[in-house]
């Protein structure tokens, strides 16, 4: 399987809705939630913030901070380059929803028994049977597109290169979070369209799994040097015990 | 049976209101979903309910394995007498944390799956672990007491033997999850305020956690001195606020330094809401108690040590909620704050550890374990009527949560919490804009120039741009390109306009030339 993306072009997207509408047809999800917010219901939005329409959805990171997070790996990035959930899974603990550095994942707050709602990339509907997503394929401008990632961050860049006065000099996306599959070009600086400004280039994980990686010397030498005080200590006791004229 | 009910003195009556409210809130939360009992949204995940019932709850417990570490490790059988109260304190404390999570987690029947669905690069994975297997310890630590207070001799033996390896091994998980919870933050660096934020949280969750559970053993001896009118080990007090005194001032050195290497120094004067939260937990949390227990006049009576220790437990809720709710605020974009349902609850939790720490402190050998109880043991049975309207309390509670979760879950319900959300993020609903009419550049045999208008085409509240764009006609991509051709052949071929105006689905081009083509002499 190819690892797919998602290629966004801002300066292309008419705010049309079609992708957001055509999201919610494909994966039964209730229309009469608002198109411009990421929530449960809306897993694709197009936002209208100074002028452009921005699409928003799940950036599918290369790795994925969520994925990571998961307890019981109900979040899973597959060789596809879809990041899918499992509800079964899901104990509803919402790590998840405080991992992401771009606060994708949305809960249903209003249910009883509730699961996280996020763009799983067509996956199941679309993907795993080499189809491509439902909002790629609405697009009526090709704003928005799907196709392989390597050859749509070489398409990206050829864009730039050839209008250069359309486009500031970054492909959202290509190293935000360590890479992500979902990327991004504009006219207007990303920062001021509401993207994360601050997001690290790194993959996320990292940062966590650095510390997690220590456990098994922390666990092993912090056992055997319990045990080595406990020893000597106990013995001391028991020897001056047992002799106590000689200390 | 005659049902009466115990005097209502102040605190039963502080006691039932609480527990109302509380397993009101809690039927609530299983019966509308979260957001109906809690201020909880998609931008802020996290509340009180993880800040202070799970952060604080576990931490205050930490008294537990560090006393038992003294005790049993290092071999100080000075601190024996206050080993047990501790380990109960701390037994009751992880029972009364995964009391709570089960109210905060979505699917609270799921919580034992990562028994079996590993992500070992999951830090909550870690976390899930490390607490299931140390509420096992800590009850295998407090058998002994059971086991006495129903005089069974053998398995008492049993053990006894193996209390060291326990001990150790109940160290070794505190030491992994104390810092996990910490840890749990690493991953938000762009969301957590740099004031809190820092790839050593882990050691600082550790650290504090160590200064906690000792002040929580004084807190906790004070109290418990007064209500049951036992002598207070004060010596053994004095001493375990030297230590509390040694660990917060390394927790503090190392934040400092940390601080100022990662240039967050620059935020603690700097007049926000986060600065002045941070001064408030660092001044009246770590200097002030570091003050008070190096004063002799305040540290060489009772009611100076409880002080302090009040202080150092300040200090550390402060900064579990600073890390969980304060300095998380800004990256969220909303103010949360925590509902009456959500203090309700979190008030009911610390009640019911206060009563079971009152009843098991009645009816177990816990304070003094030397000359146990004598040759009687005070009747279990008279637990009492307040013990059987806890336990009816602890009933109706169980019950408002099976209710509560299996006609939630069968039901519908409109909870209009999509209108909070909006409100949250106000923004104009999409404004469409339809391109100008194009005009056609007239070719050599038309009988007139042709205007297209996406007015007469669409439906703007439902705009099929996909019929037409970019199968038939392809859009203009940065407003730079070529318009393309229409040509009058390719209608009649049934392409183009010709689709559609084809007679069927709407007007034939054949015949109604002057529809399109507007005559410019006549």
């Amino acid at each position: 399987m190819t690892k797919s993306a998602i290629l966004t072009d801002l300066t292309q997207c008419i705010g049309c809705e079609a992708c957001a509408l055509a999201c919610k047809e494909i994966n039964e999800l209730p229309k009469d939630t608002p198109l411009h917010l990421l929530t449960a219901s809306t897993w694709s939005a197009v936002e209208h913030r100074n002028g452009v329409n921005i699409r928003r959805q799940c950036m599918h990171c290369e790795e994925p901070a969520c994925v990571s997070a998961c307890p019981v790996a109900a979040l899973e990035k597959t060789a596809s380059g879809a990041v899918i959930y499992d509800a079964g899974k899901c104990m509803g603990c919402r790590y998840c929803m405080v991992a992401c550095p771009f606060a994708v994942p949305k809960y249903e707050w209003d249910k009883s028994i509730p699961t996280i709602q996020k763009c799983i990339l067509c996956y199941e509907t679309a993907l795993s049977r080499g189809a491509e997503p439902a909002c790629t394929s609405a697009c009526p401008t090709g704003a928005t597109i799907f196709g392989e990632r390597d050859a749509l961050i070489r398409e990206a860049q050829n864009r730039i290169a050839a209008h250069p006065d359309a486009y500031v000099n970054h492909i959202y996306g290509l190293r935000e979070a360590g890479g992500t599959s979902v990327l991004y070009l504009s006219a207007v600086p990303f920062a001021e369209l509401g993207f994360p400004a601050n997001i690290m280039e790194d993959a996320y994980p990292k940062l966590t799994w650095k510390v997690l990686s220590k456990i098994p010397n922390i666990v092993s030498t912090g056992g055997v040097l319990l045990l080595g005080i406990w020893w000597i200590i106990n013995r001391r006791i028991k020897l001056q015990d047992d002799h106590p004229s000689s200390v | 049976m005659k049902l009466s009910l115990p005097k209502p003195t102040f605190w039963t009556i502080v006691l039932a209101f609480i527990w109302i409210l509380g397993i009101y809130a809690v039927f609530t939360r299983f019966y509308y979903g979260l957001g109906a009992a809690t201020n909880l949204s998609d931008q802020f995940p996290w509340g009180i309910w993880i800040g202070f019932d799970i952060l604080v709850g576990v931490g205050l417990a930490a008294g537990g394995f560090v006393v038992a570490a003294t005790v049993y490790i290092f071999n100080l059988k000075t601190y024996k007498p206050i080993a047990r109260s501790t380990i109960l304190t701390a037994f009751l404390g992880y029972l009364l944390v995964i009391g709570a999570l089960m109210i905060d987690l979505g699917k609270p029947y799921n919580v034992w799956h990562p028994l079996i669905m590993w992500n070992h690069h999951s830090v909550m994975f870690e976390v899930g672990w490390c607490v299931m297997l140390y509420t096992t310890v800590l009850f295998l630590e407090f058998l002994p007491v059971l086991f006495e207070r129903f005089r069974l001799e053998r398995p008492l033996r049993i053990i006894r033997s193996i209390t060291v390896p326990l001990v150790i091994v109940g160290v070794l998980l505190s030491t992994l999850h104390q810092s996990s919870l910490g840890t749990l933050y690493v991953i938000v660096p762009d969301k957590l305020h740099p004031l809190w934020y820092s790839g050593l949280l882990p050691l600082y969750f550790f650290i504090s956690a160590i200064a906690a559970g000792l002040a929580m053993v004084i807190f906790e001896s004070y109290l418990s001195a007064r209500a049951f009118g036992k002598e207070l080990e004060f010596s053994l007090l004095a001493q375990l606020s030297r230590i509390i005194v040694l660990v917060l001032g390394l927790y503090l050195m190392v934040r400092v330094q940390d601080m100022s290497s990662r240039g967050a120094l620059q935020y603690v004067f700097d007049g926000s809401q986060e600065s002045l939260y941070f001064l408030l937990e660092v001044g009246l949390g770590v200097l002030l108690p570091i003050i008070l227990f190096l004063t002799p006049k305040i540290r060489n009576n009772t009611a100076g040590l409880f002080l302090g220790a009040v202080f150092t437990l300040l200090g550390f809720v402060m900064h579990r909620l600073n890390v969980a709710i304060t300095g998380m605020t800004r990256s969220a974009g909303v103010e949360y704050v925590p509902t009456w349902m959500e203090l309700a609850v979190t008030a009911s939790i610390v009640a019911a550890g206060i009563v079971i720490f009152r009843y098991a402190a009645k009816y177990l050998p816990i304070f003094s374990q030397e000359e146990a109880f004598g040759v009687h043991p005070p009747p279990l049975v008279s637990a009492g009527k307040s013990g059987r309207l806890a336990m009816g309390l602890l009933g109706v509670l169980l019950l408002a949560i099976l209710i509560g979760l299996g006609f939630g879950w069968m039901q519908e319900k409109p909870v209009d919490l999509h209108l909070r959300i909006e409100s949250a993020v106000a923004q104009p609903a999409s404004t469409l804009e339809l391109p100008l009419p194009i005009v056609y550049e007239m070719g050599e045999a038309s009988p007139g120039a042709v205007t297209f208008s996406h007015e007469n085409h669409i439906d703007p509240s439902a705009p099929q741009c996909k019929t037409c764009h970019s199968g038939i006609f392809k859009m203009r991509p940065l407003k730079a390109g070529a318009l393309g051709s229409v040509q009058m052949d390719l209608l009649y071929e049934k392409k183009q306009c010709g689709i559609c105006h084809n007679g069927d689905d709407a007007f034939n081009v054949e015949d109604n030339c002057e529809v399109c083509h507007v005559a410019i002499d006549e």
